[in-house]
């Protein structure tokens, strides 16, 4: 138990998939504009970095692993993400219209979106038993959300400042994320294992 | 979705094309990783170790632990290869022992993922420098301030976490070979 | 387009970095040296040039609704193709590249121009193009490479350039912050250059 909660608090905060490993980047820096539209993209991340995680490891120790099939895994891992990706988008697009239409274009955005994959290798790459597999794509999910929404405060705030010519758009956006990045370095103290 | 039949067929080639041609590089280059493997803790022996003649690789429980001979048949010390976690990933590490577990000769950081400048550093000759003929008992410590005594490693400024995970790593596994009566003959 | 066009369009005025912004989760984790941003650019290059030439090849058998599952699966198995014989042939830099070999997969450079360009378009068209991005890719990575090494190590290629005595590296530079700050940097000086 304790271990599936340092695995949270690791990921959310201290390991952030955005700040910390680069994930994430094109909708980050596309979507974060508004704080609508943030939190219908983190939402559909989280369950889809959960789900992903979760079957992609399943498929590797019970399929690959025991076929010998290994190096097959980049494959099999980007067509497990991208159906799920469509499964998800038929699912809600017939149980739920309006969140079908909040979220728009972002839900198959995800499938190209390196959180997704990158998750599933760091999640490979550190052998996490099943459960913790489970929790490391959660938070993974969850920390994607937390700096978006951050982004997306910050962005507004930005569009009332003089932003100098030739910093406006991606560049202010970068230099934020790198402030950003900065501030939750502080947060490395919070583990002392 | 409709179930375009020409697409699926299409997908299908192509997954088995893609498959086929993967298999094929795989299985040409798979021996060659295997060996790379082995060769970064072989010559990670040869830096630290010296006068040994064979090394033959035993398991003690999950460990992967490699005996050194000398000419005279007898065994000179153990090297062995631990792994724990650091601060960003896993840290593993070769360390040399002596005969009887008491003294370190050495250690190499095979594989970290520490921020670089920072945790990385543990690579660094200056910090595993510290590890040579360093004794063991009752565990190896860790110190901020100069060290006093020979069990002990002065950990690196700003990099406390990865410094502590080298030293835990190293001390829980020589406890574990020991347990196992490696250290015993 | 002129093929002389074609040829440079990547290297500056559609920079899939700098101006594009395209691609950049490989683009600021592994720029923290110039071997490193070197390696990953060979990568790109090799990926995203074979990529190009079977998706210019197959793509009038290919039907529309599969075409980013196929291409996909194509890239993903160049980019295998790839870690594979790092990992044979370079295990250190295999190591020091990590999980973001495999994240050339999803990288959008590549899925976007086999989708935009070599999916429509001719074998040797579709083929400078991928030279021309890739190049482009490659010496952007570069540049972004050696000023992060430098001012965060003071060393390019592991060569000292600026001794410790005189100047204390910004160890910033070579961390994840470091990295959004010089490229925000390097994209307002795209801007200004450009003039737009």
């Amino acid at each position: 138990m304790k271990e599936l909660f340092q695995i949270f608090i690791s990921t959310v905060l201290i390991h952030n998939f955005v700040l910390s490993y680069f994930l994430g980047l094109c909708p980050f820096l596309g979507v974060s504009g508004k704080e609508k539209s943030a939190l219908g993209m983190g939402l559909a991340v989280i369950f889809v970095m959960t789900l992903s995680s979760s079957v992609s490891w399943l498929i590797y120790h019970f399929i690959l692993v025991k076929l010998g099939l290994v190096f097959l895994a980049y494959v099999v891992f980007i067509l497990v993400i991208a159906s799920l990706v469509q499964i998800v988008e038929m699912f809600v697009r017939r149980y739920s219209p309006a969140l079908f239409k909040a979220l728009g274009i972002y839900l198959p955005l995800i499938t190209t979106n390196c959180a997704i994959l990158g998750c599933v290798l760091f999640m490979i790459a550190r052998d996490y038993h099943f459960w913790a597999a489970v929790v490391f794509g959660f938070s993974g999910g969850v920390g994607f959300l937390l700096v978006l929404l951050i982004m997306a405060g910050i962005r507004e705030e930005l569009n009332y400042a003089d932003v100098p010519w030739v910093f406006k758009g991606a560049s202010i956006s970068l230099i934020t994320a790198g402030l950003l990045a900065l501030t939750f370095m502080g947060f490395s103290g919070l583990l002392t294992s | 979705m409709r179930f375009n039949l020409k697409g699926i067929f299409v997908l299908a080639i192509t997954c088995s094309l893609c498959g086929f041609l993967l298999s094929l590089v795989y299985s040409s280059a798979k021996d060659k990783i295997k060996d790379n493997q082995k060769k970064a803790i072989y010559q990670a022996i040869e830096k630290i170790a010296k006068g040994y003649k064979e090394v033959v690789p035993i398991k003690v429980r999950s460990i992967d632990v490699y005996k050194l001979i000398d000419e005279k048949e007898k065994i000179m010390g153990y090297a062995f290869l631990v792994e724990g976690q650091g601060y960003q990933d896993k840290i593993k590490i070769l360390g040399v022992i002596n005969k009887s577990g008491t003294t370190l000769k050495g250690i190499e950081i095979i594989d970290s993922k520490e921020t670089p400048g920072l945790g990385a550093r543990i690579g660094e000759e200056f910090f595993t420098s510290q590890f040579k003929n360093l004794k063991v008992f009752p565990s190896i410590q860790l110190t901020q301030k100069e060290k006093v005594k020979n069990n002990q490693v002065k950990a690196i400024t700003g990099a406390t976490v990865s410094s502590t995970a080298v030293v835990n790593i190293l001390d829980k596994g020589i406890k574990e070979l020991r347990e196992a009566g490696v250290f015993n003959d | 387009m002129k093929k002389g066009k074609e040829w440079i369009k990547g290297l500056w005025k559609e920079h899939p970095v700098f101006r594009m912004l395209l691609g950049m989760c490989p683009t600021l984790a592994v720029t923290t040296s110039v071997i490193n941003a070197i390696f990953m650019g060979v990568a790109v290059i090799f990926v995203l040039f074979f990529s190009s030439l079977i998706v210019s090849l197959i793509r009038k058998l290919v039907p529309p609704q599969v075409r980013i599952a196929v291409y996909t699966v194509i890239i993903a198995s160049f980019v295998t193709i790839v870690d594979i014989y790092f990992k044979a042939n370079f295990p250190q830099m295999s190591k020091a590249l990590g999980p973001y070999v495999p994240l050339i997969i999803v990288n959008c450079i590549i899925l976007g121009r086999c989708e935009a360009f070599a999916s429509k378009n001719r074998l040797i068209p579709s083929l400078i193009d991928a030279l021309s991005i890739g190049i482009g890719f490659f010496w952007g990575l570069v540049v972004l490479g050696a000023i992060r090494e430098i001012l965060g190590t003071g060393r390019v290629l592991g060569i000292k350039i600026l001794s410790a005595s005189y100047y204390n590296p910004m160890v910033v530079m070579i961390l994840p912050a470091g990295a959004f700050l010089v490229l925000g940097g390097l994209v307002a000086i795209m801007n200004k250059l450009e003039g737009r």
